[in-house]
């Protein structure tokens, strides 16, 4: 169990930068989340923790020790690749215990590691198998198995559910958690799918073009989110950011006008921001057909079936928004009412796309 | 899809001409090595022998140290077999997954040797030879062979098929290249190395004019080298005795094919492995 330290890392190959001043501090016995779009940087940053990528400048530590130019092989990290990368030609014993086997540990332990972790994996009646003759999740199953009796310091893990259908990732997160409960290892796991971030992470790192955006709890990532690419990256439907004009103690979406809060008027006024963008999630809007207070209109261009709602897009003032409603019944170019909960909305500095923050005592919740 | 099994008769047709034109040779000198010289010149397409007789495999054993000559070639196809399959394998690894600079160059620079026809080289490495004191031996043979641009380019195709993660994993649990080479590589490309093996040993084994350049003793002959000697002007053309000759030389290589063919087939028309 190690703590893990970023300072002032980059990586570049050749000319390109993948991994821009990265500052991060991974705790101890935690399970920090890698999240981003594909290129961001978060593979590339699991990878120089477990050696494999050079560190182009900057310096990883884990505890006390810079470990820049310790090998891969001395820094005592699991892990877990995206496409298992079991041994083709090994049992699924084999390729347990082999890297046990070759750090001469003794049999003994190595039998009482190896019959622990197939138990707490259902893989008893597979050890014989060879890799090709066991499905996607029993694979995935090895490779964590091979991975957990390592004991390592580290255990990282590269997008190691998403050769998986929907169904098994549910169940294979909730295994993971439960080994992690046991291990307490420091786990690192890289995903590009928010609900795994969401669900497995006890804070997630979100990044974006090697930049990182934000770190912090899942509750604060969505309720708080630091930025623009954040508000919209975490959430389905992403979230409305939209351009509006603070005036006074409204928010002006060019002639309609939204009545804030006193908390939020006086916060803004503190802040002394102007040019801002308004953020409020689908499911934070209520649409009717009535007029309502402190609403605005908007005109309906589409609606979308998601199953237990609908999303319906709209047309405000030029700009395109995006709200969750229990009901279909929205006809195309109808002129609907727009009430938005307006203890839960976000406002960014339009020009940083950073949040402004929030008033004290608000709670996102 | 349908197949349509008529379209497939032609095709067959032009299969079994070239296995014919192919076989016809073998069958040729198999049946010839059993004729009497007389009987081969009168009854040149019959194939099958109306007296056959032994004598031609007699007047070979009789007259040359057989063993010794066979002893040599085999230690020269399997010296040249090793080490040019170890070397490539090396090669190959290092091109694979090592990173470093100029990789590609430094790999173009050895795959352009295999268009390099031998008879540029031939005579430089005749002179390094015979400074070196190897003319008229086994090792002068042996020494310029060691290693082939044609192993390093079948293996690396064959190592590009493994997942560089398994690699990674290896290296994650502190193992060495020599064991990752041993216990990770060589299991996953064991088609490729056989065949190209195979590959090595049958060029070597069937191997004429640099041998024929080196060895000067008829004792140190290989048997490619021992063939000549019955159909050349010093050796009279006694072709019975020759196809004698021919027939034990085919034996080896004919049953190491046969042996590994499903290897050889699949590391020439595929990758090798899934």
């Amino acid at each position: 169990m190690k703590e893990i330290r970023f300072e002032h890392v980059s990586k570049s190959y050749g000319k390109t930068e993948v991994v821009k001043d990265l500052n991060l501090t991974i705790k101890e016995g935690e399970r920090l989340i890698l999240l981003g779009p594909s290129g961001c940087g978060k593979s590339t940053t699991l990878r120089m923790i477990a050696g494999l990528e050079d560190v182009t400048s900057g310096s990883i530590y884990m505890d006390k020790q810079k470990v820049n130019d310790v090998p891969s092989g001395k820094r005592n990290v699991a892990m877990v690749f995206q496409n298992y990368a079991l041994y083709p030609h090994m049992k699924v014993i084999d390729n347990i215990t082999y890297g046990l086997k070759v750090k001469k540990m003794s049999a003994d332990e190595i039998k009482h590691r190896t019959d622990a972790a197939l138990e707490m994996l259902q893989l008893k009646q597979y050890k014989d198998r060879l890799p090709k003759d066991l499905s996607g999740g029993q694979r995935q199953r090895v490779a964590l198995a091979r991975a957990v009796v390592k004991q390592g310091d580290c255990f990282l893990l590269d997008e190691p559910l998403s050769n998986l259908d929907a169904q098994l990732r549910v169940s294979a997160r909730k295994e993971l958690v439960k080994i992690h409960e046991t291990f307490k290892q420091t786990l690192v796991y890289v995903t590009h799918d928010q609900t795994e971030a969401m669900t497995v992470g006890d804070r997630i790192a979100l990044m974006y073009q090697g930049k990182l955006q934000m770190v912090d709890t899942p509750d604060n990532v969505y309720h708080r989110p630091a930025n623009i690419f954040t508000a919209k990256f975490i959430g389905s439907p992403p979230m409305n950011v939209v351009d509006a004009d603070f005036q006074q103690d409204k928010l002006l979406f060019n002639k309609q006008a939204l009545q804030l809060s006193p908390e939020w008027s006086r916060f803004i006024q503190e802040t002394g921001a102007t040019e801002l963008a308004f953020g409020t999630r689908p499911e934070h809007i209520h649409l009717s057909k009535i007029p309502l207070d402190n609403s605005i209109t908007g005109q309906v261009k589409q609606v979308e079936n998601h199953g237990s709602s609908y999303g319906v897009y709209l047309d405000v003032e030029g700009q395109e928004w995006i709200a969750m409603s229990e009901t279909k019944n929205w006809l195309p170019n109808e002129t609907v009412h727009i009430e938005i909960r307006m203890d839960k909305i976000h406002l960014f500095d339009k020009e940083t796309t950073n949040s402004i923050g929030y008033p004290k005592n608000f709670y996102g919740e | 899809m349908k197949t349509n099994r008529f379209a497939s008769i032609p095709w067959h047709i032009l299969f079994i001409g070239l296995i014919i034109i192919l076989i016809f040779p073998i069958i040729f000198a198999i049946g010839t090595s059993f004729k009497p010289l007389q009987d081969a010149y009168n009854n040149v397409l019959n194939f099958i022998p109306i007296s056959p007789t032994l004598e031609n495999y007699q007047t070979f054993f009789e007259s040359l140290d057989v063993v010794k000559i066979t002893f040599n070639t085999f230690i020269i196809a399997a010296t040249v077999t090793l080490f040019k399959v170890f070397t490539s394998f090396l090669a190959a690894y290092a091109f694979v997954f090592f990173h470093f600079k100029g990789k590609n160059i430094l790999y173009f620079v050895l795959i352009s040797t295999i268009f390099i026809p031998f008879s540029v080289t031939m005579i430089p490495n005749y002179l390094v030879i015979s400074d070196l004191g190897l003319a008229d031996s086994v090792w002068g043979v042996i020494l310029p062979q060691l290693a082939d641009a044609v192993g390093i380019f079948l293996l690396r195709q064959s190592m590009k098929t493994i997942p560089v993660s398994l690699i990674e994993v290896a290296r994650l649990d502190n193992l060495g290249h020599a064991r990752i080479m041993k216990d990770i590589v060589l299991p996953l490309v064991k088609p490729a190395v056989t065949s190209t093996g195979i590959w090595f040993f049958i060029l070597s084994w069937n191997e004429y004019v640099w041998p024929v350049l080196i060895l000067k003793t008829v004792d140190n002959y290989t048997l490619p080298l021992a063939l000549q000697m019955y159909i050349s002007s010093e050796g009279g053309t006694n072709f019975t005795v020759a196809m004698a000759v021919a027939v034990i030389t085919m034996i080896i290589p004919l049953t190491l094919y046969l042996l590994f063919q499903r290897y050889i087939i699949g590391t020439f028309t595929s990758s090798g492995i899934k």
